[in-house]
C-alpha cells in the first residue's frame, strides 16, 4: 500500500519538466509544500540527480538537500568550520538495476570495512576495523515505498580509493521507476537548447 | 651680544577619559517587592511609590501564571514620578523569557505604514512561541587542535582541528572566528566539545576518560565525560522563543527578484497572518509550541489618535494578546484626532478597560534615595553637602534635571583632579545648564531679541 501512496503522491504532484544539457529534468512540487527535482540522462534514462527542498518549521524557504546525485564540492557555505578535503566523501549514485553508493577518498584496504544492514533501524551501517570511518545511512526510496531491509541485497568493492555499496533494487521499486519514467516521457517538456528567460 | 637661546616647546598630554554610556533606566533591577508582595522602601532600584509598586506586582504575578493576557494596565501620573521606571521593573521581573517590547506613542505614525499595521506589529512582536527546532551540531573528542599564523604577522589565522568518537574521526577546517572561540574557551586536546554548525557556539563538556590519567595534577571542577559514540554529526533538538512577528515576516517575504526592491519589511497581509494564527494555534494542540502572552508598553500613549483607540479595543480582545501597559503624564486633554475632552486624552469606552496605577510626587527622602542610585550606576562620588543641594535642585526644577546634572558635575570634578564632587562644582554645572523654569523665564524677558516676534495678537492656548 506505501508503494501506491507514493505512487499517487508522484501523480498529483504538480510537474514541470524541461530537456537541457543531455539531461531531462523534472520539478515536483507536493501537495504539502515540498519540492522535490530530479534530472535523467537522456541516453541511458538514468537517475542523475535527485534532491529536496522542505519547508522550515516556520515556513520559510529550507535548503536543498542532495539525496542522489554528486556531492557539492564546495560543501556548507558557512565560513565559521568545514570538513577538511581529505576527508573521505559520501554520495550515493545509482544505476539501473541498484542503488549504489560511494564513499571517495578512502584509501585503507578492502579487509577492513565491514558493511551491514539493520533491519531494526532501518539502515545500512559502514564501519572500519581502525575506528577512522563510521557512516550511518538510510535508503530513502525503500522508506517512501515502507519496503523490508534485507542483508543479501548488500554487496561493496573497493577500487582507486573509492568504496561502492551496492543494493538491489526490489522488484516493487523497478516496477515503479518504469511506470514513472514512462509518465515523464509523455510530459510535454519544453524544447532543447538554450531558454530565454521571459520577465516576468 | 647675548646669544639667543632657542625654546623647544613640549606639546601638552591631554587627558582624554571614556564615559560608559548609561539609560536614563539602567539602575532598574525590578518591582522591588518581598515573597508576600508588599513594597519594600527601597530596592532593586526602585524608590517609594509603595502603592503603585503593589499594584504593578499584582499584575506581575497575574502575568506569570498566565491569567492577565489581553488586559490592559495604564499607569498615569505627573511628570518624573516613576511610571517608566516602574514599567521597567516589570520587565526585568518577567524576565528574559517574556517578551517585553517597548514604544512610545508617536513611533507608530510613519509615511511607510499605516497606523493599525504599526500597532499590529507591536502587539505580534510581544506574544512569543516557544518551539522545539532541530538544529545541526558536532559532537566529538579533540585529538589534535593546529593554528598557523602567518609569517608576516599579518593576515588570517589558519586552522585545523580534528575530532574523533569512539567509531571515527574527521578534521575539520577552521574559520577565523572559529579559532578565536577555541582559544577563548581554552579548549584543548582531550576535552569533549560540542559544535552548533548554524551559530559556531562551542560547548565544552568536559574531558574525556580516556585521559584520565594524562595528569596527576587537575582542577576540583574537571569533569570526566565518555567519549562520544556514532557520527560527529548529530541532529539535536533546541528549544527557542520567536515572536509571532518573525514568524509573519518569515512567510511573507516576497520570493525571486522582486525581493531586490522590497528591502523592507512593509505590511503584511492579513491572510498571512491568519494563516499563521491557524497554524500556532495547531501546534499548541499539538503539543508543539507554547504560546508567551509577554508585555506590549506604549509609553506617551495620550500621543495615540481615536483611531488608534478604536483599534486597541479590537485587537484586546483577540485571545492572542499580550498584556497592554500603557503610560501618560496629561490629565484632561483632548483626544487626538478629535475635539473632545476626556481623562488622561483616552476616550472613556477605552478607560473603562483599563486599570489605572496612578504615581504621586516623591518627597525629599526618595529623592535623595533617587540620586544616590543614580551616583552609584553613573560611578560619580558626591559629598554630603553636595547631595544635599542636589536633592534641593531636584525638589525645586525636576528630578529628571538633578539626575542630568550629576554626570556633568562628575566632569567638573574630574577636571579639577578631586575625587569627591563637592558644593563648588554642583553650583557650576548648575550655572552652566538651565532648568526648564529658567529657560522659560529667559524666553520671556528676552523674547523680542529673537525672529520672528513681529505678532502683536493674543496668543491662542494651544491643548
Amino acid at each position: 500500500m506505501a508503494v501506491q501512496q507514493w505512487a499517487d503522491a508522484l501523480k498529483k504532484a504538480k510537474k514541470t519538466a524541461l530537456i537541457s544539457d543531455g539531461k531531462r529534468k523534472v520539478h515536483y512540487q507536493f501537495e504539502d509544500g515540498n519540492e522535490m527535482a530530479e534530472e535523467y540522462d537522456l541516453k541511458t534514462d538514468e537517475l542523475v540527480m535527485r534532491k529536496w527542498r522542505h519547508k522550515t518549521t516556520f515556513g520559510g524557504q529550507g535548503q536543498w538537500t542532495l539525496e542522489v546525485g554528486e556531492t557539492n564540492p564546495t560543501g556548507a557555505t558557512s565560513d565559521l568550520i568545514k570538513e577538511n578535503s581529505s576527508n573521505p566523501l559520501f554520495m550515493r549514485r545509482d544505476t539501473k538495476t541498484s542503488f549504489q553508493w560511494r564513499i571517495r577518498n578512502i584509501s585503507y584496504p578492502l579487509e577492513v570495512y565491514s558493511v551491514t544492514a539493520e533491519p531494526m533501524e532501518r539502515c545500512c551501517v559502514i564501519r572500519t576495523s581502525n575506528k577512522k570511518y563510521y557512516k550511518k545511512f538510510s535508503i530513502p526510496d525503500l522508506e517512501r515505498c515502507q519496503l523490508p531491509l534485507e542483508s543479501t541485497a548488500l554487496s561493496f568493492t573497493h577500487a582507486n580509493n573509492t568504496l561502492i555499496i551496492s543494493y538491489k533494487k526490489p522488484k516493487e521499486i523497478l516496477t515503479l521507476e518504469q511506470e514513472l519514467l514512462g509518465e515523464l516521457k509523455k510530459l510535454k517538456g519544453t524544447s532543447e537548447g538554450d531558454i530565454d528567460c521571459k520577465t516576468q | 651680544m647675548a646669544a639667543q637661546v632657542a625654546t623647544t616647546k613640549v606639546p601638552e598630554v591631554r587627558d582624554i577619559t571614556r564615559i560608559e554610556r548609561i539609560g536614563a533606566h539602567s539602575h532598574i533591577r525590578g518591582l522591588g517587592l518581598d515573597d508576600a508582595l508588599e513594597p519594600r522602601q527601597v530596592s532593586q532600584g526602585m524608590v517609594g511609590q509603595l502603592a503603585s509598586r503593589r499594584a504593578a506586582g499584582l499584575i506581575l504575578e497575574m502575568i506569570k501564571d498566565g491569567q492577565i493576557a489581553g488586559r490592559a494596565v495604564l499607569i498615569a501620573g505627573q511628570p518624573g514620578t516613576g511610571k517608566t521606571a516602574i514599567a521597567m521593573g516589570i520587565a526585568q521581573s518577567l524576565g528574559p523569557d517574556t517578551p517585553f517590547t517597548a514604544l512610545a506613542g508617536s513611533e507608530i505614525f510613519s509615511l511607510e505604514m499605516s497606523k493599525t499595521e504599526a500597532l499590529s506589529q507591536a502587539f505580534r512582536k510581544a506574544i512569543g512561541v516557544r518551539i522545539k527546532e532541530e538544529t545541526e551540531i558536532i559532537e566529538g573528542e579533540v585529538v589534535e587542535i593546529q593554528i598557523d599564523r602567518p609569517a608576516t604577522g599579518t593576515g588570517a589565522k589558519v586552522g585545523k582541528l580534528t575530532l574523533k568518537t569512539t567509531e571515527m574521526e574527521t578534521i575539520y577546517d577552521l574559520g577565523t572566528k572559529m579559532i578565536e572561540s577555541l582559544s577563548k574557551e581554552r579548549v584543548q586536546a582531550g576535552d569533549v566539545i560540542t559544535i552548533d554548525k548554524a551559530t559556531g557556539k562551542i560547548s565544552k563538556l568536559g574531558r574525556s576518560f580516556t585521559r584520565a590519567r594524562d595528569y596527576d595534577a587537575m582542577g576540583a571542577q574537571t569533569q570526566f565525560v565518555q567519549c562520544p559514540e556514532g557520527e560527529l554529526q548529530k541532529r539535536k533538538e533546541v528549544v527557542h522563543t520567536v515572536s509571532l512577528h518573525e514568524i509573519d515576516v518569515i512567510n511573507s517575504r516576497t520570493q525571486g527578484f522582486l525581493a531586490l526592491f522590497s528591502g523592507d519589511t512593509g505590511e503584511i497581509k492579513s491572510e498571512v497572518r491568519e494563516q499563521i494564527n491557524a497554524k500556532v494555534s495547531e501546534w499548541r494542540e499539538e503539543g508543539k509550541a507554547e504560546i508567551i502572552p509577554g508585555v506590549l508598553f506604549i509609553d506617551e500613549v495620550h500621543m495615540l489618535d481615536i483611531e488608534c483607540f478604536s483599534f486597541l479595543n479590537r485587537a484586546l480582545e483577540s485571545d492572542l494578546s499580550p498584556v497592554l501597559i500603557m503610560a501618560t503624564n496629561r490629565g484632561i486633554t483632548r483626544i487626538r484626532g478629535t475635539n473632545y475632552q476626556s481623562p488622561h486624552g483616552i476616550p472613556i469606552d477605552m478607560l473603562d478597560r483599563l486599570l489605572i496605577i496612578a504615581t504621586t510626587p516623591y518627597t525629599e527622602k526618595e529623592t535623595r534615595q533617587i540620586l544616590k542610585i543614580r551616583c552609584e550606576e553613573e560611578d560619580v562620588e558626591l559629598s554630603e553637602e553636595a547631595h544635599t543641594v542636589l536633592t534641593r535642585i531636584g525638589q525645586e526644577t525636576s528630578l529628571r534635571y538633578a539626575i542630568q546634572l550629576i554626570s556633568t558635575a562628575g566632569l567638573v570634578c574630574r577636571k579639577r583632579r578631586g575625587t569627591e564632587v563637592q558644593v563648588e562644582d554642583i553650583k557650576r554645572v548648575y550655572s552652566l545648564f538651565l532648568d526648564e523654569a529658567r529657560s522659560s523665564q529667559y524666553m520671556k524677558e528676552y523674547q523680542d531679541s529673537f525672529l520672528f516676534n513681529e505678532t502683536q495678537t493674543s496668543q491662542m492656548d494651544t491643548s
